[in-house]
């Protein structure tokens, strides 16, 4: 495939998906099951999941959801959300996950990203930088669903882990998370400039041409969520995806 | 019920409904019904127009000062896509409302998200918690009825008067229609406004209580029956569904799905394999049947269409193990449900069993008992 990628980013809570705004009021979207069936007709190019308690909860990923998942999902998919060490790693890849997502392990326990790197190769390894802007406008590195501010730079945490082995950067943005207003393009070109792995850009895509600003801003693919689900003003839940065509001519 | 069988002599209704009559001709009970309330609901041509065109006027002036005119159920499906057209059309400002009850296909989706685009109409969801929803699914299966769609039945219906009654819309505009849908007997689904059927199935077979299930009590029914108004839009206009296909696929880019209600899985499997298997009748005899009525399609075309198989073997296999699999069922428990024994309605606790049965009935007699007597006396008295 020639064109970038466009990645729907789904969030897990209990045994339903919900969309967030800010990281917050996750609003019920229904069974993942059938959403992933939904995509799979629609030719989706690859599919995120994040468990969005796992690791407040401190609990392992939800291994049986997840086998459910992957049998029915066509499409290359990643998982974040609680994965804690090896044997987490080990089990996802025996279930048919393509892509590790790590996000507050791989901050606590930067240790992790290299294992798992050397195991299951870099490509599998994404790190998910959730980030927020600070009072005096600094960007800052959140986990924990965006509860737990880390006081690290997404920059030069981005360069780090790269270093680490991870294969690829997802940065989401708290601040746009849900509005649909459009992607934190300043955010997405400072880390895509510091790093060579590919970025994925998610947080705040609203139509297709914020997709297109993304790619344009130095992210490889671009990740969104409430555009995927949501429709119309009164944000009715409705499963859609652009047009191959119109992909094709709205992408760089 | 007769256990000769019999097959109507104008439309293709048979003995697999037991409750089936024929007149001295040989023609069923729903084919009177039809020319009945072809008679009483559906205006054509002219007198149509200007029905309708009064309908509008009083539903633009009630709507006044609201956000919406009017509510239409949207699912994907031909009527109401078709009831979507048309209320845009006729200038009035419509909320789609869809209810997501997790069998949503891909086909579905798309056609009400391209429809609702092209024709600007604001949507609104209401998606059911599919963990208990799943649990009342797998309770209406095992409780050996056919009325395993009621469920659904149910929830678009509580969800549309629940929202017409928060936005004050007195008018929902459903894709209901005499000419296509006459011909469905009773002994094959009921207790669509039933909620004590539904809970009282969810209490035997299901798992906990139905927390968060849109539904209609008693009187909330009958309340709604004097507050809300239905408008069955397609009985006012001379509709002929192919017709109708056709204009959809071109103005709004609509797909077709093939087949009655196929636009849900869910439907389809249960249509289209559970009910032949289980219970030995074919939904598609009784709308074609209607359309043989309504002069749509013939009776040959009608008994060669019956003879394909639902839909395609292939696809009924894949549904198959898709359906299991969602509703957390192995393929023995599956299998044994298929083989349970028959029930109905009557089996379980319902409003309609209240209404319906002996107490009603032996009270309804005491009246009639009472009454006769004074009429007697007064009789007697005068002499």
């Amino acid at each position: 495939m020639i064109r970038p990628r466009v990645i729907p980013c789904m969030l897990l809570k209990g045994e339903g998906l919900v969309k967030t705004v800010k990281f917050k009021d996750p609003k019920y979207l229904g069974d993942p099951i059938n959403i992933v069936r939904i995509f799979n007709d629609k030719e989706v190019d690859e599919l995120i999941f994040l468990d969005i308690l796992a690791t407040t909860e401190n609990r392992r990923p939800n291994f049986e959801l997840l086998k459910k998942i992957t049998s029915e999902c066509f499409m290359p998919l990643g998982y974040g959300g609680g994965i804690r060490d090896m044997d987490d790693v080990r089990q996802l890849l025996s279930i048919g996950v393509e892509k590790f997502v790590l996000n507050a392990s791989a901050v606590e326990n930067p240790a992790l990203v290299r294992l798992a790197a050397d195991h299951a190769g870099s490509q599998a390894v994404v790190i998910s930088i959730d980030v927020k802007k600070t009072l005096f406008g600094k960007y800052e590195v959140f986990t924990r669903a965006g509860k737990k501010g880390t006081g690290l730079d997404p920059v030069k945490f981005a360069v780090d882990m790269e270093k680490q082995g991870a294969g690829e950067i997802f940065v989401n943005s708290i601040d746009r998370d849900g509005t649909m207003q459009g992607y934190d393009l300043d955010l997405i070109k400072r880390v895509a400039e510091a790093v060579t792995v590919p970025v994925v850009a998610c947080g705040g895509a609203g139509n297709v041409q914020h997709l297109a600003e993304a790619v344009k801003a130095g992210a490889s693919a671009a990740a969104a969520g409430s555009m995927f689900v949501f429709q119309g003003p009164l944000r009715g839940v409705l499963i859609s995806y652009p047009a191959q065509d119109e992909l094709k001519r709205v992408m760089p | 019920m007769t256990s000769e069988y019999r097959i109507c002599t104008r439309c293709i209704m048979d003995t697999t409904d037991p409750d089936i009559v024929f007149d001295e001709n040989g023609v069923c009970n729903h084919c009177h019904d039809h020319d009945r309330l072809m008679k009483q609901k559906v205006v054509t041509g002219k007198a149509g127009e200007e029905y309708l065109q009064k309908l509008v006027e009083q539903m633009k002036r009630d709507g006044r000062g609201k956000p919406y005119d009017c509510l239409i159920g949207v699912s994907g499906g031909v009527d109401s896509t078709y009831v979507a057209f048309l209320v845009k059309k006729m200038g009035l400002r419509p909320l789609a409302v869809h209810m997501d009850n997790g069998w949503d296909s891909e086909l579905a989706v798309k056609n009400i998200e391209e429809t609702l685009k092209r024709l600007g109409i604001d949507l609104h969801t209401e998606v059911l918690d599919w963990e208990e929803f799943k649990s009342l699914q797998v309770a209406f299966l095992k409780s050996s009825t056919p009325d395993s769609e009621i469920p659904s039945d149910h929830a678009i219906w509580a969800v549309l008067g629940d929202l017409a009654d928060k936005l004050k819309v007195k008018y929902i505009v459903s894709g209901f229609n005499v000419r296509t849908e006459t011909h469905l007997p009773r002994a094959w689904s009921q207790g669509h406004f039933d909620w004590k059927y539904i809970r009282s199935v969810n209490q035997l077979f299901g798992r906990g209580k139905l927390k968060t299930f849109p539904h209609i009590g008693f009187f909330t029914y009958y309340r709604r029956l004097l507050t809300h108004r239905r408008v069955d839009i397609l009985n006012y206009i001379d509709f002929n569904k192919a017709e109708a296909m056709k204009i959809l696929e071109q103005e709004l880019g609509w797909r077709y799905y093939g087949g009655k209600h196929y636009e849900s899985i869910y439907t389809r499997f249960y249509q289209g394999y559970i009910l032949p298997v289980k219970f030995g009748y074919d939904k598609r005899r009784s709308h074609l049947s209607s359309l043989i009525c309504s002069g749509e399609t013939t009776r040959p075309a009608a008994l060669s269409e019956l003879d394909k198989p639902t839909y395609q073997p292939s696809m009924q296999e894949e549904d198959r193990e898709y359906v299991v699999k969602k509703l957390g069922l192995t393929d023995d428990e599956f299998e044994s449900i298929l083989n349970a024994s028959k029930k109905t309605f009557w089996d379980y606790p319902s409003y309609g069993r209240i209404i319906e049965g002996p107490a009603l009935k032996f009270l309804y007699n005491i009246g009639r008992n009472w009454y006769r007597a004074r009429q007697k006396r007064a009789h007697q008295a005068e002499a």
